[in-house]
C-alpha cells in the first residue's frame, strides 16, 4: 500500500508541475454485478477511476493512463498503468516508446492477427476489450508513404496473458479429475534478455478501394501450453511452458453494395496444442490457421454485424485436445434512439462444434452527456465449449458511467 | 457616341434579358454546387442541440477539408462531449456521379480504423437535426429541380428552385431551397417528408467573405414536428491556408490534432 500511496503521490506532484499544459480525461464508472443462478450473489462490485493524460510540446507527446480499481469485495484498491509513453513525431515517422496497446486487425471481438498486445482474462472476455487488452513494453516504428504504412514492433520483455486464478468462477474447466493432478510451474516464466525479445512487422494501407493489412510476427504465445505426462504412481503431472509462436496474416475491409466486408487470416508455425493421451514431451506441434469473415450493413436504421470465424489444425491428429476445426460465429446488433441518448445493443457468440453461446444484451440510457447507466446481461447457453462451460455465471449487471 | 452608348446598352439589356431568360432550376442549383469553397478550409464547429423545452446539449469538432480536384477529402476531430474525446471521422467524397463516399471513424477505445458504409446517409449525425446528407453536397444530377419564382429575403433577391429527388427512396419527398442571386448562395432550405408535410427548416444566420470565398458560419436546422432545433456555429474559421495532403490519413485519425 506505501508503495502505490508513492505512486499516487508522485502523480499528483507531476500533474500539479505541468497542469497548465496537460489534458486531463477519462472517466469514473461503478459497476455492479450479480449471479442469477446464485441467488444474486455478487459477483462483481467495483469502484474505477481511469485517468488519462496528454501532454504536449512540440513534436513530443506523452501520454499517462493510471487507473485505480477498487474491488468492494475484498476492499483492495488496485492501481495500475494501463498505458505510459512518449510519442516522437518526425515528417515521415513517428516513434512510440513505453507500455502501450497495440491492435491490429479487422475482426471485433476476435484476436487472430491482433497478437501483439496480450489479455487479461480473469474475468473472461466480459470487460471492455480497452481494458482486456494489456499494455506492453514496446518500441513501435511508423513510416508513412502516402496513404501506405510501414509498422515496426519490438518488444523487449514478454508478459503473458492473464488466466483467472484457480479459485475464480472464470477459471476454465479442467479435462483431467484434480484429484490425481500434480502441477509444475517452473517453466513457465520466460527470461528477460534480449534473445527472447519478441519482434513484429506490419505494412497497411487505407484508400479508396479496400483497407488491408499484411504482418508478419516472432512472438510467444500468449496462452502456456499444458504438457501433460503420466506419472509412475499414476497420477498426472502437468507442466505450463510459453513456447514460441511465429505468425503471418492478413486482413482487408471494402464496401460491398453499401456493406462493408471484412476479413482476417494468420497462419501460424507449429503451435502447441495438449494432447488427450501421453506423449513423450507431452505436447503436439502443428501448424495451425484462425481465419474470419465479417459482414456490417444498415438495416432500417439498425447496424447488424455477423462475423464467421474457423480455426484448423492442419495434419491433426486424432489426441490432440482440441477440434480439428472449431468454428464459431458472432452477431451484433445496435440501434440508437431519441438523438443517441438511448442505445439497444445485443453482442452474441455462438460455438457451433459445441452448440454453446454467450448472449450479450444491453442498454444503455445518457442521463447527460458523458454521464451513461447501461444495464446488461451476460447468458451463457450450453453444457460445454468456450462459453458453455460458464453456463452456471449467467449474470445481470449496471454500469454507472461519468466521462470527464 | 451617344449613338454607340445607347446600341452598347440595348445590347446588355438584352443580353441581360436573354440570362435571366435561359436561367434554369438546374443552372441555379448548378451554380450552388460549383460555387468556389476554396482550396482547403479549417473550423471549430460548435453544434448546440435544443429540444423543445429549451435544454441545450453541445458537441464541438475541429474539422478540416481539402479540394483534391476530382475530390474532396474531409477530417473531423471530436472534442466534446467527453465520450467522444479524440474520435475522428473522415470522409472522401467523390465528383463522380453515383460513386459513394469513402468513411472512415477512429475509436479511440477500440484504437483501431474502422471503414464504415456511408448507405446510411439518412442518420442524424451525432445526435443533431442533420443528417449526413444534409452535411455533405448534394449532386444536382441527383434530383429534377424546378425555379418556382424570385422572392426578397432579408433584403436580398433569391431564386426559389424546388427539388425532387429521384430516388424513390430517398428520405425528402422534396425540399425548397431560396439561393441568393449572385452569390449562389442558399439562404433558406425547406425539406418535406414522405407525406409532403414540412419536417424541416434550415436557414441561414450568418456567412463572411474570406480570401473572396464565401463561408456560412452560423445556420439553424429546425425540425418543426418535434419542435428540435440545431445551431451549428465555425469559429476560427481558415480558408486557403494550404492544409497538408497528410491530414487526411490514418495516422492523423489516430493521432488527433
Amino acid at each position: 500500500m506505501k508503495r502505490k500511496n508513492i505512486i499516487l503521490f508522485l502523480l499528483l506532484m507531476a500533474t500539479m508541475t505541468l497542469n497548465t499544459q496537460i489534458i486531463h480525461h477519462g472517466f469514473v464508472r461503478t459497476y455492479l454485478g450479480a449471479l442469477t443462478d446464485q441467488d444474486g450473489e455478487y459477483s462483481v462490485l467495483k469502484n474505477t477511476f481511469d485517468w488519462r493524460l496528454d501532454y504536449g510540446k512540440g513534436d513530443v507527446a506523452l501520454y499517462v493512463n493510471p487507473v485505480f480499481d477498487y474491488n468492494a469485495m475484498n476492499d483492495y484498491l488496485d492501481i495500475s498503468l494501463r498505458q505510459a509513453y512518449m510519442d516522437i513525431y518526425f515528417d515521415n515517422f513517428d516513434l512510440r516508446i513505453g507500455k502501450q496497446q497495440i491492435i491490429w486487425g479487422k475482426a471485433d471481438g476476435v484476436f487472430i492477427t491482433d497478437v501483439i498486445s496480450p489479455r487479461d482474462l480473469s474475468e473472461f472476455i466480459l470487460p471492455e476489450f480497452e481494458e482486456i487488452r494489456i499494455g506492453t513494453n514496446a518500441v513501435k516504428f511508423d513510416y508513412y508513404l502516402g496513404n501506405s504504412t510501414f509498422e515496426a514492433v519490438w518488444i523487449p520483455t514478454f508478459k503473458s496473458t492473464i488466466l483467472p486464478e484457480e479459485t475464480s468462477i472464470w477459471a476454465p474447466e479442467m479435462s483431467y479429475p484434480l484429484l490425481f493432478i500434480d502441477y509444475e510451474y517452473s517453466n513457465i516464466e520466460v527470461e528477460n534478455k534480449f534473445s527472447e525479445s519478441e519482434i513484429a512487422f506490419k505494412y497497411s494501407y487505407l484508400g479508396s478501394v479496400i483497407d488491408f493489412e499484411m504482418m508478419v510476427a516472432y512472438m510467444w504465445d500468449d496462452n502456456p501450453t499444458m504438457h501433460i505426462f503420466a506419472q509412475p504412481d499414476s497420477t498426472i503431472l502437468i507442466t505450463s511452458e510459453h513456447h514460441r509462436l511465429p505468425l503471418a496474416g492478413a486482413s482487408f475491409s471494402k464496401v460491398v453494395g453499401g456493406a462493408v466486408v471484412r476479413g482476417e487470416g494468420a497462419y501460424y508455425f507449429d503451435k502447441r496444442f495438449a494432447p488427450e493421451e501421453f506423449t513423450p514431451n507431452g505436447v503436439k506441434e502443428k501448424d495451425y490457421v484462425h481465419y474470419l469473415i465479417g459482414y456490417d450493413h444498415n438495416w432500417f436504421g439498425m447496424n447488424v454485424s455477423f462475423q464467421f470465424i474457423q480455426e484448423y489444425i492442419l495434419d491433426y491428429e486424432e489426441d490432440i485436445h482440441n477440434n480439428e476445426f472449431s468454428n464459431t460465429m458472432t452477431f451484433l446488433l445496435t440501434e440508437d434512439f431519441l438523438r443517441e441518448t438511448l442505445r439497444l445493443e445485443f453482442f452474441s457468440y455462438y460455438g457451433i462444434n459445441n452448440e454453446d453461446a454467450l448472449l450479450r444484451p444491453k442498454i444503455a440510457y445518457d442521463l447527460a452527456d458523458g454521464f451513461e447507466v447501461q444495464l446488461g446481461a451476460n447468458i451463457f447457453v450450453g453444457d460445454e465449449g468456450n462459453f458453455g462451460q460458464y453456463n452456471d455465471n449467467d449474470m445481470v449487471y449496471v454500469k454507472v458511467r461519468y466521462d470527464f | 457616341m451617344r449613338k454607340l452608348t445607347i446600341i452598347l446598352v440595348m445590347v446588355s439589356i438584352i443580353t441581360a434579358t436573354l440570362i435571366a431568360q435561359e436561367i434554369t432550376g438546374l443552372k441555379v442549383v448548378e451554380n450552388v454546387y460549383n460555387r468556389p469553397t476554396g482550396n482547403d478550409q479549417t473550423a471549430d464547429l460548435t453544434m448546440s442541440l435544443v429540444n423543445s423545452r429549451g435544454d441545450e446539449r453541445v458537441r464541438i469538432i475541429n474539422q478540416f477539408l481539402k479540394d483534391f480536384g476530382d475530390m474532396e477529402k474531409k477530417i473531423m476531430f471530436f472534442v466534446s462531449p467527453a465520450d467522444v474525446y479524440n474520435t475522428s471521422f473522415m470522409n472522401w467524397s467523390y465528383d463522380e456521379v453515383g460513386k459513394d463516399d469513402d468513411q472512415w471513424i477512429y475509436l479511440p477505445a477500440l484504437k483501431r480504423v474502422k471503414r464504415i458504409s456511408s448507405d446510411s446517409k439518412s442518420d442524424y449525425f451525432m445526435g443533431s437535426d442533420f443528417t449526413y446528407d444534409d452535411l455533405g453536397d448534394r449532386h444536382p444530377s441527383s434530383d429534377t429541380h424546378k425555379l418556382l419564382r424570385e422572392e426578397e429575403i432579408d433584403g436580398e433577391m433569391c431564386y426559389v428552385v424546388e427539388s425532387t429527388p429521384k430516388e424513390e427512396e430517398y428520405m425528402y419527398s422534396k425540399t425548397i431551397t431560396w439561393i441568393v442571386k449572385d452569390k449562389w448562395i442558399g439562404k433558406k432550405k425547406e425539406f418535406y417528408d414522405e407525406d409532403d408535410e414540412l419536417l424541416k427548416t434550415l436557414t441561414v444566420k450568418e456567412s463572411v467573405t474570406l480570401k473572396d470565398v464565401i463561408v456560412i458560419t452560423i445556420s439553424e436546422m429546425h425540425n418543426v414536428q418535434s419542435d428540435h432545433k440545431t445551431i451549428m456555429k465555425l469559429e476560427n474559421v481558415q480558408v486557403n491556408t494550404g492544409v497538408s495532403d497528410n491530414k487526411f490519413t490514418e495516422r492523423m485519425m489516430k493521432r488527433g490534432m
